[in-house]
């Protein structure tokens, strides 16, 4: 250690032990100025043999005790140089050298255990849920997929308590030495955006040391002192991922980086399943280079991103089938004109505003297009009827399973259309028309057949099924997709349908080629199956 | 000037078009007056000025104008395009068109708060991000929404911290260590006026943030719906790209989330999270990996061994992922065959494992372990003791200095009875990892085999000091103390573990700092236990009276209220022992106490209290019997430990004790087959040896008979205090 910062540590002793309380604020706020101290305070904490160590964590004691924010956080810096020499001490065989430090550590533990109260404190957060309003949005406009059976679960705000009463500690053990350090370095991160860049240095040198010392990755590294094995628990180094995260974004790009690749390896080595969770998530959404300015606090950065929608309307979504849910279900509205019931429930639009207007523009209405009015003519007291069947079905049925079954409808009620003469059929008409609302299954045949004939909608119910098709390969190849959920014998009850119809045509080819990319999809055993049993 | 003047003259036109009902035109001309304050914007931050603080005042304030606008049309066009569906309009409104927000608009609602954070000043940029997110949303910002979310979720997590953090609602802080210092101050926000502003969402009754994990959670769970609404679930080659895509925003949105509730210990919550995260991650080991990962750390075990199966597939190079498998086989499951298997893999990966080849041997010895405690044929027991032993001793060499490999190959040495050899091992264990508890265990143990019973108490002392709430290294000491120091100092210990047990799990938090989970799972979890805890009381013939069995029923509901919030964090630390668990030990433990001194009263009454939480336990029967030994009835005593064995036939020291009363009883032949069977179960059982002697002497088998007092004997001279395998093995 240099004689200069000797001198800067020794005059900033004796500075503080004559300075009057009522001078404390303004001291707080010159601290920081002397540029020399901090480095040398580091160095006097790194050598466990300095005499002036047990002042200087006796002072540092008493910075932290001081009501003053600012004395708290000078403190607090040398939290991580702190802890990393307390455990390397502990790993070896000397255990003696290491009192002040300990009676620090302890010191601010048994500090920040309490509020100002002297109760024990409780640090608890709230699990936001999606079910319930807030200042970013509405229940309603996230859509039935907010309406999982977990967020009804969650219903009720959940106030979970992640740290608290702690008892006080006089020493350390093995058994309550993680527990201290882990709520230490909580109070560090509840702190961290408060330290200079020094110690986030510190904290990352701290991080990297502690995961490698004694492991065969330690002679890769420059710093090769010899060590012993430094046990962690995976709660320590889950608080160390924190800090190092922060400091990867502000300012310690390389060494935050390196920190995490150390702890990440030492994790995997001791099977750790919660700091390779993290550190997994934090290197899989690390940004692919460094940023441009590594001076500074300037990491954090924020681009001007596109964001139009740049998934091809034509991709089988979880929203586009929704989509075209709605889409069935609003042709269906402003066909049935007089009698018009709302079959949008509340919950399954993605907005609130939106669920009832339009559809996306995956079909661009041009014109009108063929109305599928007809019903309202033939039959509105059945429509009646069927609407409030409807209803009820849909309250009681998953979207899915509903959607199977209409589709089944459908076809049945397609087949029966192509008896009577075949329209002519015209390809813009086929993209724009509104799809008549699916009937009720099986108690269909008397209702069906008011149904004037649209080819368009034989199509439209082609391509539907053709995305359930799909859907199931999905589900079969890719474990739980969303349509998991639904019975198995969907898209059989299809080919039993058209078997016992048996009369369908098959669909010319081009029309196959709007919508959905059909030539691919045809692939799929399903639709084979539908094809064959067509023909 | 001149594109501020056409500016104000489309503001009027706007507003001429809004009252004159021309919806179709509205969308148009916002976009061009957006555009006009955006170029305008661009303009000025190419143009190099005088004073930069009015520029940049000046470049923000279009920006933020442009923004504001923008959104509020877009909000009332929505509306009158909704209206006017309701109203049947014949109309179909303009909503087909404005499906793409465009560069324009894009760019003025995002680059103003880009220009905050590329001048430091994070206080208004966080300001602006929540301006945005604020507003009521339309059809149309949807993916403007979801990207802004994720990027003010990305800097909760990443710039702020819980003391700089301040709450949507609430003024931002003056001074903030989140600005520059050196640019600070200069911009002050909202200087323009709009007649208007966008509709914010209802800030009244609805749930706000009190700190940023807890903000940024939000938003992510916001931003999550939404990426998972764009899920693209075809997966024809055509779609590749819109596939990637989405798999991309959503994994960053699920890394965020990861991060967040990490941090707050959320491990049950996010595994829920990602298992919606499912229905992206055919073929993509990233999410498979982290499912797995939040699963185990869930502690739903038997899951995560399936969904890391499937991570092995993806990527069978990496031995980490079958080592974890393995530890859960190991641990909470016990499916010691799966686990053989997946350590077989770790093995067989050879020198490609590198560090973790020595992990695997260490995993496929500590199968054969417990595959050798499991077994009931003495043969088997012992292939599997050697085949322990050469993994570990392979797994010590490959890693000399890892101190577990040192410990296991002690620990096993240690079984089959080979004490010098282990007490060379568990020394040099302690040399790598001086406190390590089980290491100390064990050496104690060790010590007390070779009859040193002071030095081991010295060494459990010396352990305890260092773990003073550790009740398996209590129970050593009660063994050690009533030998060596009189069954005075042991009740005292007994005493003392009571208070510890009582402080223990009534001073743990609610919520365990680590492990905390939810209120709802924690009642649930608790009324299971408390089924299962007043289960066997109305099953159990025992107890007698329907008032004790109530009575005990009650207690147990009093005390299961006093210390259940404690439960479920508790029981990590100390592993799979239940807290009810170790009490009816220390019970038992007291009891044996008492029994050692000869005070059947009191032996019983301890027993009592273990019998009041597990009444059908065959720890809580064979002390009836011993307590009934005694007392001097036999067939008392012979009723218990038939009862004990009923419940766990291969209980070594019952079967011991029922030979020793056959004996008396005068049935040798029955006696000689129960203890026959009892050395089966435990060949090193050396008091099991002796009795077996005695019955074959007693039947005139002399020659037999010295056989087995030879082999008593012998095991005696190696035998711990309290058996080995105590000490609990785990990866």
């Amino acid at each position: 250690m240099l004689g200069s910062e000797r001198g800067v540590v020794e005059e900033w002793l004796s500075e503080f032990k004559s300075l009057p309380e009522t001078h404390l604020s303004s001291y707080a706020g010159s601290l920081h100025l002397k540029k020399s101290l901090v480095p040398a305070l580091y160095r006097v904490i790194q050598d466990p043999g300095n005499e002036l160590l047990e002042p200087v964590c006796h002072q540092l004691f008493e910075l932290y005790r001081s009501s003053e924010d600012r004395l708290r956080r000078f403190t607090m810096q040398f939290l991580p140089e702190l802890v990393w020499v307390y455990l390397r001490v502990t790993a070896s065989r000397d255990r003696q050298s290491n009192g002040c430090i300990e009676a620090l550590l302890l010191g601010i533990y048994n500090l920040e255990i309490v509020d100002k109260d002297g109760n024990s404190k409780l640090l608890s957060f709230t699990i936001p849920s999606l079910s319930k309003p807030s200042i970013y949005h509405e229940p309603s406009s996230l859509g039935s997929m907010a309406l999982t059976e977990g967020a009804l679960c969650q219903h009720d705000l959940i106030r979970v308590v992640y740290s608290g009463l702690h008892p006080q500690r006089e020493t350390f053990t093995a058994q309550n030495r993680f527990e201290v350090l882990c709520f230490l370095m909580l109070c560090y991160n509840s702190a961290v955006v408060y330290m200079p860049l020094s110690s986030y240095q510190s904290v990352c040198r701290m991080s990297s040391r502690l995961c490698v010392c004694g492991f065969p990755r330690q002679q890769q590294k420059l710093w090769r002192e010899p060590c012993n094995r430094v046990l962690l628990d995976p709660e320590f180094m889950v608080q160390m991922l924190t800090a190092v995260y922060h400091a990867i974004y502000n300012g310690e790009w390389e060494m935050g980086r390196e920190a995490l690749e150390d702890i990440l390896y030492r994790a995997q080595l001791e099977l750790y399943s919660q700091p390779l969770l993290l550190g997994n998530a934090m290197k899989n959404s690390l940004p692919d280079s460094a940023p441009n300015e590594p001076q500074g606090r300037k990491v954090l950065q924020v681009e001007v991103t596109p964001t139009i929608s740049r998934i091809s309307i034509s991709a089988i979504t979880t929203a586009s089938i929704r989509r075209h849910r709605w889409k069935r279900e609003d042709a269906d509205g402003m066909s049935a004109g007089e009698d018009s019931f709302n079959a949008n429930d509340p919950d399954e639009g993605f907005s609130s505003g939106a669920s009832n207007s339009s559809q996306p523009s995956g079909t661009r209405a041009g014109g009108g297009g063929p109305r599928a009015g007809s019903l309202s003519s033939g039959g509105s007291s059945i429509k009646k009827a069927i609407a409030a069947r409807l209803s009820r079905d849909k309250e009681r049925d998953r979207p899915e399973v509903a959607k199977q079954v209409d589709a089944a409808a459908e076809v049945k009620r397609q087949h029966q259309r192509k008896q009577s003469p075949p329209a002519s059929i015209r390809l813009d008409a086929i993209q724009l028309s509104p799809i008549k609302k699916h009937l009720s299954f099986p108690s269909g045949p008397p209702l069906v057949r008011t149904g004037s004939t649209s080819s368009s909608k034989s199509f439209d119910c082609m391509a539907f099924s053709l995305n359930g098709g799909t859907r199931e390969q999905e589900g079969g190849g890719g474990g739980s997709t969303e349509a998991g959920g639904r019975p198995a014998g969907g898209s059989h009850r299809h080919s039993t349908v058209s078997l016992q119809e048996g009369h369908m045509i098959r669909p010319d080819d081009p029309l196959l080629s709007p919508g959905a990319p059909l030539s691919k999809q045809s692939r799929s055993p399903s639709f084979n199956m539908q094809i064959i049993s067509q023909v | 000037m001149t594109a501020k003047k056409s500016g104000s003259r489309l503001e009027t036109e706007i507003e001429r078009c809004r009252s004159e009902g021309q919806w179709d035109k509205i969308p148009e001309l916002v976009r061009q007056l957006s555009a006009k304050l955006i170029s305008n914007g661009l303009c000025l931050e190419k143009v190099p000025a005088a004073s930069p603080t009015e520029r940049e005042q000046e470049i923000i304030t279009c920006y933020e104008k442009s923004g504001d606008i923008a959104l509020l049309y877009l909000q009332e066009a929505e509306k009158v395009c909704v209206s006017g569906i309701q109203n049947r309009s014949p109309k179909p409104g303009p909503t087909s068109q404005d499906q793409e927000l465009g560069y324009f608009l894009e760019t003025g609602l995002q680059r103003a708060h880009v220009i905050h954070f590329k001048n430091g000043n994070l206080t208004q940029g966080v300001g602006r991000f929540r301006e945005i997110l604020r507003a009521v949303e339309t059809r149309t910002t949807q993916n403007l929404r979801m990207t802004i979310a994720r990027q003010l979720a990305e800097i909760l997590l990443r710039g702020m911290c819980e003391q700089s953090y301040w709450s949507p609602v609430e003024d931002p802080p003056t001074v903030s260590p989140l600005d520059d210092p050196t640019r600070q101050g200069h911009v002050q926000s909202k200087k323009y006026s709009l007649s208007r502003r966008p509709r914010l969402f209802k800030t009244i009754y609805c749930q706000c943030c009190n700190e940023n994990t807890e903000e940024a959670l939000l938003l992510l769970l916001i931003s999550e719906s939404m990426a998972n609404r764009d899920a693209v679930l075809s997966r024809i080659p055509e779609h590749n790209n819109d596939r990637i895509i989405s798999l991309q925003s959503a994994s960053v949105v699920y890394d965020l989330l990861t991060i967040a509730l990490g941090r707050r210990g959320q491990y049950e919550m996010l595994s829920e999270c990602l298992e919606r995260a499912m229905k992206f991650a055919f073929e993509e080991f990233h999410l498979w990996y982290q499912l797995a990962l939040s699963l185990m750390a869930a502690g739903k075990s038997a899951r995560a061994v399936k969904v890391l199966k499937e991570c092995i597939r993806l990527k069978p190079d990496d031995p980490t992922i079958p080592l974890l498998a393995v530890k859960l086989c190991i641990g909470p499951l016990h499916w010691l065959d799966e686990g053989e298997c997946f350590a077989k893999m770790v093995i067989d990966m050879g020198e490609k494992a590198a560090e973790f080849r020595a992990k695997g041997h260490l995993a496929i010895g500590l199968v054969y372990s417990l595959k050798a405690t499991d077994a009931s044929l003495r043969s088997t027991q012992e292939e599997y003791q050697r085949k322990a032993l050469g993994a570990f001793q392979r797994a010590q060499s490959l890693s000399p200095t890892d101190h577990l490999a040192a410990f296991y190959l002690a620990l096993q040495l240690a079984v089959s009875r080979q004490i010098p050899e282990a007490l060379g091992y568990v020394r040099q264990a302690l040399q790598l990892q001086g406190d390590d508890v089980h290491s100390l265990h064990l050496l104690a143990l060790l010590l007390s085999a070779q009859k040193h019973y002071q030095d081991g108490l010295n060494i459990i002392e010396m352990a305890l000091s260092e773990y003073p709430e550790n009740f398996n290294l209590l129970y050593t000491k009660v063994k050690l103390e009533s030998m060596c120091r009189g069954s005075e100092e042991a009740l005292l210990t007994c005493k003392h573990m009571l208070q510890i047990w009582k402080s223990f799990y009534n001073l743990t938090n609610p919520s365990d700092s680590g492990r905390g989970s939810s209120l709802l799972d924690r009642a649930v979890a608790d009324r299971r236990q408390l089924n299962a805890m007043t289960l066997p009381d109305f099953s159990d013939p025992d107890t007698g009276s329907v008032h004790a069995t109530s009575i005990a029923a009650s207690r147990v509901e009093q005390a299961l209220s006093e210390v259940a919030s404690s439960l479920q964090s508790s029981a990590p630390k100390h592993g799979p022992l239940h807290p009810w668990l170790t009490l009816a030990q220390i019970w038992l433990h007291a009891a044996e106490v008492y029994i050692g001194m000869s005070k059947p009263a009191e032996a019983s009454a301890c027993t009592q209290e273990a019998a009041n939480l597990f009444p059908t336990s065959h720890n809580v029967l064979f002390m009836r019997g011993q307590i009934a030994e005694l007392r001097g009835n036999i067939d008392e005593a012979k009723r218990w430990y038939e009862e004990a064995l009923s419940i766990n036939p291969t209980h070594v020291k019952t079967m011991q004790r029922l030979g020793l009363i056959l004996h008396q009883l005068q049935r040798y032949s029955l006696s000689e087959k129960v203890l026959r069977d009892a050395v089966q179960v435990n060949s090193t059982a050396h008091d099991v040896w002796n009795s077996l002697g005695e019955v074959l002497q007693a039947q005139g088998n002399a020659a037999a008979a010295t056989e087995c007092f030879l082999t008593a004997l012998e095991l005696e001279a190696s035998s711990p205090i309290l058996p080995f395998t105590i000490i609990p093995r785990a990866l």
